[in-house]
């Protein structure tokens, strides 16, 4: 449509495909770069799909391909006056010059809110920032959890901690392929447009977190982990210090830093 | 499909989380947040743009790589870097460029933190009830 490509066969079936929609609900629109056209006044009614920073409308819930996108980075969005006298309205305006912002009303109070929050929250940089600052207090309580163990290491066995890594990083020396003992969580089978003989799961290879958390590795690194084997380790690494203190008996419970 | 072709214009002038030249047809390539520019060489305004959800990075030997998409895992779009090193950064950084792959990052910190210390982390940011953040949301 414009004289930018874009690899739209992919950012289509990506709108259609499994995953998790942020929100959705029928909105109506009055059109702007990225929004189909409207009748002018009383606003053009479509079934919005908000995917990440991706904001997709279709023509109903049933359309199979999406009528517009319109990414949301580089803008805000707010309550507005439409031009019709229309309730439930707001805008998204973008920082880009000379562009006119998008607006959309929805049905009720409580759609408009819903809607402006989500869209508000739905930047990459937005989530980048969730996602930082989890990953820095799961270092700090993981670190918590070290000082513990170390303080009380002769009630635990020696960890298979050495064994756990090699585990991890020979899953990943061939580059792509997950550990076959790995059950890939979260993944979505998605019928009839993947590949013959192999599932979602070679396409979202990357599960999230690296435990090397104590060695000062960013977890949201290249070097990626079995999912089930972290969760399975984490709860191994509870199991026994509970157990350990339980053994102790009664005193000073293992103080995690809260996340508070 | 419409598309706010302009302000995905301007998110190309955004700061890039890389950029380097690449590609055997010399074009700069820029990453920002989930989408890969790829501009010719003295324009200011990108040729064209890949959304990098649902993709596949494999490694083309000696030091490439190539972006496929879910829906059409035969059609590869070819990348050559100027050293291995570079085509292992751009190969780790294309990874983690999805929106999708920050999803499961939260999903699973989350997860972490709220058995280590019983508490939930997302409460303080007030969107631990939000559908797109919730364990069950992962599976199909």
């Amino acid at each position: 449509m414009g004289a930018m490509k874009l690899n739209e066969r992919s950012v289509a079936h990506y709108a259609l495909s499994d995953s998790p929609a942020d929100h959705t609900g029928f909105l109506r629109t009055w059109g702007g770069a990225g929004t189909p056209p409207t009748p002018s006044g009383a606003g053009r009614r479509c079934w919005f799909v908000l995917k990440g920073n991706l904001l997709f409308a279709f023509e109903n819930r049933e359309g199979r391909a999406p009528l517009s996108l319109v990414v949301l980075e580089g803008c805000t969005v707010e309550l507005a006056e439409a031009p019709v006298p229309e309730e439930f309205a707001f805008a998204i305006r973008f920082d880009a010059p000379g562009v006119r912002p998008h607006l959309l009303a929805a049905d009720g109070p409580a759609a408009q809110e819903a809607w402006v929050k989500a869209l508000s929250r739905a930047s990459f940089g937005y989530m980048r920032l969730v996602v930082r600052e989890l990953e820095s207090q799961l270092r700090d309580a993981r670190h918590s959890l070290d000082l513990h163990r170390r303080s009380s290491w002769k009630a635990i066995p020696s960890r298979p901690k050495a064994q756990a890594t090699d585990h991890w990083s020979s899953g990943l020396e061939n580059g792509h392929s997950l550990s076959t003992d790995c059950s890939s969580v979260g993944l979505v089978e998605e019928a009839g447009s993947r590949p013959a003989g192999r599932g979602l799961s070679e396409w979202e290879l990357q599960s999230p977190a690296s435990l090397l958390l104590g060695r000062g590795q960013s977890p949201v690194s290249p070097e990626t982990s079995c999912f089930s084997t972290l969760h399975y380790w984490y709860g191994q690494e509870i199991m026994e210090l509970r157990r350990s203190m339980a053994a102790e008996g009664p005193g000073e419970p293992a103080r995690l830093r809260g996340t508070g | 499909m419409r598309y706010n072709e302009k302000e995905l214009q301007a998110l190309s002038r955004q700061p890039a989380e890389m950029a380097a030249e690449l590609v055997v047809k010399r074009r700069l390539v820029k990453l920002v947040v989930n989408f890969l520019f790829y501009f010719r060489t003295d324009e200011a305004e990108p040729v064209g743009a890949l959304l990098l959800e649902h993709c596949r990075i494999t490694q083309e030997e000696p030091s490439g790589f190539s972006i496929s998409f879910l829906e059409d895992p035969e059609r590869k779009y070819h990348f050559e870097c100027c050293s291995e090193e570079q085509c292992q950064e751009w190969m780790g950084a294309l990874r983690r460029a999805s929106y999708e792959f920050m999803r499961r990052s939260l999903i699973f910190y989350r997860n972490e933190l709220q058995k280590m210390t019983g508490k939930d982390p997302l409460e303080q940011f007030g969107i631990s009830g939000e559908a797109r953040f919730q364990l069950s949301g992962l599976k199909a």
